[in-house]
């Protein structure tokens, strides 16, 4: 394969490869993300190959992520496009014989939520998909993440060539400011401003790296982009290195995101050969080049100071900001940092025009966002989103509402140091500026949404021991300071909380979010703020009730047996590790109470309310004692 | 960069108006104005670190309000600074609060925070943790002496500071730097003080590679040690070039050697004292609190390791010291001769002793006494009167545990001197604290090497010769080199200052007279005989003779000989007579000699 | 035998008679060295026999071979020259040929019939004066146990 030179090559070569994608009459497209590999897949791949057996008139793909990981592995028939759901290596036969040879419609494999008889067949008909606006993630379930021919197919580095060989990099520069993208890592900042401080700071080297060290937990928009789409992020890049006058590229991936790391790898050597990357790319005289670094796994490594350490070979730990790192970055050299998203935002502006970019989205926060919807919501998956959408229409049309038909009680955004918003603040739009007044932020993407049953103590408790895991303990107010809010959570949450303990999470979170030294210290406090903030009662509830009302606190919650609905059929019994369910006595028996629970043997552990099929294991909070377990609960009930 | 634009900030710290270079801190401006902010983890020749946030102020900039630590925010043009605001002293309150929570026994954590008023902690408080992790050490280490042999380990609320996977590191240079730095005392001396390096040849305690030689030199300024330098060594640090503000530290400079045309030399080259070792019986560098006289005398000098404090081994007082005379000297197995200076010194060893530790035995244990001198015999009665103990009798040994039965026993670890009383005429072994050996004086060791140079002779006991002992007692064998000191032989301090200047006054003469006398014995070649077979002119060592092309003979220079008469014995054809020296007188002499 | 010969050769078996022997000898003294030696050892009042008659020269090598050959014609039992030490030459390398020429000339002596210990070189600093005392105090021996040289007498009508 030549490397490619000039426009009217690159343009030649993406009809080819159209056209010979034209070829195939038929698609099977089979999400091969990490979600979908992990509940069969990589199974399902091999089967569909066995059945297809070298089919020519079949391109059957292995794409990247869909999106709608709650009912994977999913599979797409085009040009049927009817997605099929939860498709078992058993099903393989049938799609190929009735879906590609027939054309026919399988009923049993269609997408139908609850017991209302609504189906779903095609993909802009699920609910999930239909208010999602696809930009980033468009290409996902169309294109062989592997096959740069499939990227060129769709019109991929068109937007490389137009920008290397018909636009000034002021005119790129100018392109990017006018969409007004604002870095999709989290912090917001407006990245056509970054650049051009980047392009005008004195040095000899520039530097454009890529953030891929995606640490928040349940977070995996940015491996979704890079798994399903990685020459999205390198023509990206490329486009910022000839706008910013970029010499060097890197990449930061996390360690632990092997298949994003094979896939990005595959799509560099790729981009080398077809001259999208190297010296004097498409004849334009940018030489320009991407390495991976990998990263250990340090949530702390995603600040940028710290990575430039990282990258530099050092311990990662971030330090004072006060001079830019566009000015002073890697090697205290000029450098710009984007993440995963932001980058691959990029190739759609140039193509597509500022105009059109801001033609989506709010008037401050153009664009689309990737979200990792997860938690306690029917839905959970990947979404793409315009910024200016509520939380309500995420939560409840994307989402499918709460699992289980419970109540909602927050979604938690912008990961770790993100903060927890609750229903009152369902119907504000999402976008940067909002979610910080409402005292959380946008982050890179997470989206936890929890049910009634969700302790928000134990969600701030799990959140701040998280970031005191990952706190360098470099600064004092971070290492310490959490610390010690670690220690008064793990108190409130075992019933030892004092009344004085709510004005000391605010102090010392104040004085945690004033002082720290780097983003994740200043907003490691935000779980516990917010939380504070929007759910003071249910802090003074375990304070001063010992009432947990999530009943998720282990020591403040004990296990019991409804008499009404027990049957004594006995599974419980045989689930208990510590023999803490005994039948009762003939003679002792009140009420028709067939088991009981002993709580002071009882380890709460929960097996046995998932066994009882009768739905008779009761969790009481404030837990109920021994004496008058009994008693209390015969009353209450 | 920053050397280009020399624009100045404008800022206001404290109500007072002020102007910073770009780059600057605000904890550089504020020192600069004596205005006090409190750092524990800022030290000014390691890069700013952010870690410990006390020094954290409130700065207006844009009229946004923000709190910053002052020792990693460069100033901007038009920020107003306040470093003790009611905000500031709230803030550095709760830090401090923090800090004391984990370090309520660390003192610089409890001084500061006593300062603002912090003595108890809401936080939960923990066991007290000597360590702040301020990364100071770990800083000068990398930065400074660029050893790298400290980092963090861990992180979070489990960093600590170590030597990389915690094992003996390859790179520690062992200067000290990290110790001195850390500001809690964590990290000490006396962990690494069996690899820190001597600069001084006595076993007495560590300097540092720049010092002033002795508290006397002059010039009295400090020199580098090259060896133990860790900049000359490893090409780090560089730490006293940064503090010297006239900017006077020079690592290139280098030994010069300089030559001098002169006329006179006196040779006061010194002596060395006897070394103790060489007589194992008294246990020199084998048992503790077995010292040098010389040794002593840097203990007890008031700007000494100790600071003029005697101690032992152990850091307590000696409560009994031994004096032990005569080491090396007055001995047939060493050196024969008396060092003469020994029994004054001795004496006033003694007394030095009784005035710092008025409750100590001292024992002085000794030949003879000998006190020739202006008042040193009314100094040895004083000595008598001070209760110290004069054996008269040689230590002969000294141990660990007593030899004798008949030893003195007493409590704890001593050291036992065995001598003979011959006043009482027993043998005695005495216990003690301490022993101070009173070492006598030797040549210097290269004395040989000086007496080649300057071609004078040596007596049998390494000393230069005079001379002449009586007629010329400060010259000697070579014209117009003259001696003085010690390098004549042991001397006490008022004998080699008359002696040195009776050399000086020699050399003065010399230089007076304005013109030398050559000697007259001279070599001369008598034309009529010299047949030019150039004999001489091989054997003549220092090139006075010459051959003349014209005569065909040879001639003698006479300013050149030196009148060994070297030639005289070669010349085949007797040509040349020495004057004084001819053949005609030597066989007279000769012949007078033997007339019988 | 050797023991009659010395004893025909001693003073005792002459016609003066009992007068013992006391051999003659003289001592070329290098002026730095051993001349300065002697000198000290005097001044220390050390005790070594008088036979030695000392000529001071600058250097031991001004030493002609031919004043030891007069010295014996003359009269003299024994010669002893005195040098500084190899190194330490006033001159700088004057002992050097000293060395060279008395290996020589003991050759010559040896031809004709004069004992090896009559001639002897000797290295004296100006410090080693019990050295001086020694050598002088042996050399006086060992003469003496040799007897008188009386090479005089052969030059003499018989």
């Amino acid at each position: 394969m030549p490397r490619l030179q000039t426009a009217e090559q690159v343009k030649r070569f993406q009809e080819r490869c159209k056209s010979s994608l034209d070829e195939f009459p038929l698609v099977v497209s089979l999400c091969h993300g990490t979600a979908c590999c992990a509940i069969g897949a990589k199974e399902l791949a091999e089967a569909f190959e066995e059945a297809l057996g070298g089919d020519k008139s079949v391109k059957f793909i292995k794409s990247g992520c869909h999106g709608f990981c709650e009912v994977g592995p999913l599979v797409v028939v085009r040009p049927l496009d009817v997605v099929y759901q939860r498709v078992k290596s058993d099903d393989v036969p049938e799609i190929v014989e009735r879906s590609l040879k027939k054309g026919e419609v399988i009923d049993r494999l269609l997408y139908h939520p609850g017991d209302n008889g609504n189906v779903f067949a095609k993909e802009d008909e699920i609910p999930f998909y239909a208010k999602q606006s696809k930009v980033v993630l468009a290409l996902n379930s169309h294109i062989d993440p592997y096959s740069i021919d499939d990227y060129l197919a769709y019109g991929g580095y068109g937007a490389l060539s137009r920008a290397l060989l018909e636009m000034t990099p002021d005119a790129v520069l100018k392109e990017i400011s006018d969409a007004k993208l604002r870095g999709r890592g989290g912090g917001g900042f407006d990245a056509g401003r970054k650049w051009k401080n980047c392009r005008e700071a004195p040095g000899e080297r520039r530097h454009i790296i890529c953030n891929a060290d995606e640490g928040d937990p349940g977070a995996f928009m940015d491996e979704s982009i890079l798994e399903g789409n990685p020459h999205s992020v390198i023509e990206g890049m490329v486009i910022g290195a000839w706008a910013i006058g970029g010499d060097d590229g890197f990449i930061y991936i996390r360690n632990e995101y092997p298949r994003a790391l094979k896939a990005f790898s595959n799509a560099l050597k790729q981009a080398h050969e077809y001259g999208f990357l190297g010296e004097n790319i498409l004849g334009s005289g940018l030489d320009f080049d991407i390495k991976i670094s990998r990263g250990g796994g340090a949530f702390v490594c995603g600040e940028s100071s710290a990575l430039f350490r990282s990258l530099e070979g050092m311990v990662g730990e971030p330090r004072a900001k006060y001079i830019h790192s566009v000015e002073r970055g890697y090697h205290e050299e000029p450098t710009n940092l984007n993440n995963v998203e932001t980058w691959a935002n990029v190739p759609h502006i140039i193509s597509r025009g500022a105009k059109w970019f801001r033609g989506i989205g709010t008037e401050d926060s153009p664009g689309t966002k990737v979200f990792s919807l997860v938690g306690k919501v029917e839905n959970t998956g990947l979404i793409e989103v315009p910024m200016g959408i509520t939380l309500r229409e995420i939560v409840f049309d994307i989402g499918g509402g709460i699992k289980g038909g419970k109540a909602f009680k927050a979604v938690q955004t912008g990961g770790p140091s993100g903060g927890c918003l609750p229903a009152s603040s369902l119907d504000l739009p999402v976008d940067f500026d909002v979610l910080t007044q409402a005292g959380s932020m946008m982050g890179s993407g997470g989206m936890i949404v929890m049910d009634e049953d969700t302790c928000v103590v134990d969600v701030a408790k799990y959140f701040t021991d998280f970031l005191l895991e990952e706190s360098c303990g470099k600064c004092l107010p971070c290492r310490e300071g959490l610390m010690h809010m670690s220690r008064i959570l793990h108190r409130i949450t075992e019933g030892k909380g004092k009344p004085e303990d709510m004005d000391r999470l605010a102090r010392f979170g104040d004085a945690i979010a004033v002082s720290a030294l780097c983003g994740l210290g200043v907003s490691a406090p935000n779980p516990v703020l917010s939380s504070i903030r929007y759910f003071e009662d249910e802090y003074l509830a375990h304070i001063n009730e010992h009432r947990c009302p999530g009943r998720v606190c282990r020591a403040l919650i004990s296990y019991h047996v409804d008499p009404a609905r027990c049957t004594g059929c006995g599974a419980c019994e045989k689930v208990c590790p510590v023999e803490a369910i005994q039948p009762v006595p003939d003679e002792k028996r009140k009420d028709g109470l067939l088991r009981e629970i002993d709580v002071a043997v009882c380890e709460k552990c929960s097996a046995c309310k998932e066994v009882c099929p009768e739905d008779a294991i009761v969790v009481e909070s404030p837990a109920v004692t021994t004496e008058h377990c009994r008693k209390n609960v015969t009353e209450m009930r | 960069m920053e050397e280009t634009s020399e624009k100045l900030l404008k800022l206001t710290i404290d109500g007072i108006e002020t102007e910073a270079r770009e780059g600057e801190t605000i904890l550089q401006v504020a020192e600069r104005l004596l205005i006090d902010i409190p750092t524990l983890c800022h030290w000014k020749f390691v890069k700013p670190y952010g870690a410990c946030r006390i020094c954290t102020v409130e700065v207006e900039v844009h009229g946004k309000t923000r709190m910053v630590p002052a020792c990693t925010y460069n100033v901007r043009d038009g920020i107003v600074v306040q470093t003790r605001s009611e905000e500031v002293i709230k803030h550095r309150k709760m830090l401090l609060e923090l800090m004391l929570a984990r370090h309520s026994q660390v003192d610089v954590v409890r001084k500061l925070a006593h300062e603002y008023g912090v003595d108890t902690t809401r936080f939960e408080e923990m066991p007290s943790e000597q360590c702040i992790n301020c990364g100071l050490c770990v800083r000068v280490c990398a930065e400074v002496v660029g050893a790298n042999a400290l980092t963090f380990v861990k992180r979070g609320t489990e960093r600590y500071v170590s030597t990389p996977f915690e094992g003996e590191s390859e790179t520690c240079i062992a200067c000290g730097a990290c110790a001195y730095v850390c500001p809690t005392g964590h990290i000490k001396v006396e962990d690494i003080r069996g690899r820190k390096y001597v600069v001084s040849e006595l076993a007495l305690g560590p300097t540092t590679p720049i010092h002033i030689p002795f508290a006397a030199a002059i010039p009295g300024i400090p020199v580098i040690d090259a060896q133990s330098c860790i900049h000359m060594q490893t090409g780090g640090c560089g730490i006293c070039s940064k503090v010297c503000e006239p900017d006077a530290i020079d690592y290139e400079m280098q030994d010069t050697f300089e030559e001098m045309e002169v006329g006179s030399i006196i040779l006061a080259t010194g002596f060395k004292t006897f070394d103790p070792a060489r007589a194992e019986q008294y246990g020199y560098g084998r048992l503790d609190n077995v010292i040098t006289s010389l040794e002593f005398e840097h203990m007890s000098h008031a700007s000494g390791v100790t600071g003029g404090a005697l101690v032992k081994e152990d850091g307590t007082e000696p409560k009994s010291v031994a004096i032990l005379h005569c080491i090396g000297s007055r001995d047939k197995n060493f050196n024969e001769y008396c060092s003469r200076v020994c029994c004054m010194y001795s004496l006033k060893m003694a007394h030095l002793i009784r005035e710092k530790i008025p409750d100590a035995d001292i024992y002085e244990l000794y030949i003879d006494m000998r006190c020739p001198g202006s008042g040193y015999e009314e100094f040895y009665n004083r000595l008598l009167e001070e209760g110290v103990h004069f054996i008269r009798g040689k230590g002969v040994e000294v141990s660990s545990a007593p030899t004798l039965a008949t030893a003195e026993r007493a409590e704890g670890k001593k050291l036992y001197v065995r001598c003979e009383d011959t006043l009482l005429g027993v043998p005695r072994e005495l216990p003690v604290d301490m022993v101070i050996l009173s070492v006598g004086l030797e040549p210097t060791a290269d004395a040989e090497e000086i007496a080649r140079v300057f071609k004078i002779t040596s007596k049998a006991d390494g000393f230069f010769m005079e001379k002449h002992p009586k007629l010329a007692p400060v010259d000697t064998l070579s014209d117009g080199i003259f001696i003085a000191g010690c390098a004549q032989g042991p001397k006490d301090i008022p004998d080699s200052v008359a002696q040195g200047a009776a050399a000086a006054a020699a050399a003065m003469s010399l230089i007076d007279a304005g013109e030398v006398a050559l000697e007259p014995i001279t070599s001369v070649v008598d034309e009529e005989v010299c047949t030019g077979c150039k004999t001489c002119m091989v054997v003549c060592p220092f090139g006075a003779i010459s051959y003349d092309e014209e005569k065909h003979i040879s001639v003698i220079n006479d300013v050149l000989c030196k009148a060994c008469g070297c030639c005289v014995a070669a010349c085949p054809s007797g040509a040349i007579t020495q004057r004084g020296f001819d053949d005609a007188q030597i066989e007279a002499e000769l012949a007078a000699l033997l007339m019988s | 035998m050797a023991d009659i010969t010395a004893a025909e050769k001693s003073p005792a078996n002459t016609a003066e008679g009992i007068v013992p022997f006391e051999p003659k000898i003289i001592g070329f003294l290098c002026w730095w060295c051993t001349y300065a030696a002697s000198d000290m050892a005097g001044t220390s009042r050390l005790k070594y026999p008088p036979n030695v008659s000392i000529i001071r020269v600058m250097c031991s090598s001004r030493v002609d071979p031919s004043f030891v050959m007069r010295a014996f014609a003359e009269g003299a039992d024994g010669v002893l020259i005195g040098g500084c030490h190899p190194g330490q030459c006033h001159y700088i390398s004057g002992n050097y040929k000293t060395v060279a020429r008395i290996s020589l000339l003991k050759k010559m002596l040896s031809q004709f019939g004069v004992e090896d210990e009559r001639l002897r070189l000797e290295w004296i600093s100006a410090g080693e004066i019990h050295k001086y005392a020694k050598v002088v105090t042996d050399m006086t021996e060992k003469v003496r146990k040799l007897g008188p040289l009386n090479w005089r007498k052969n030059f003499e009508p018989k």
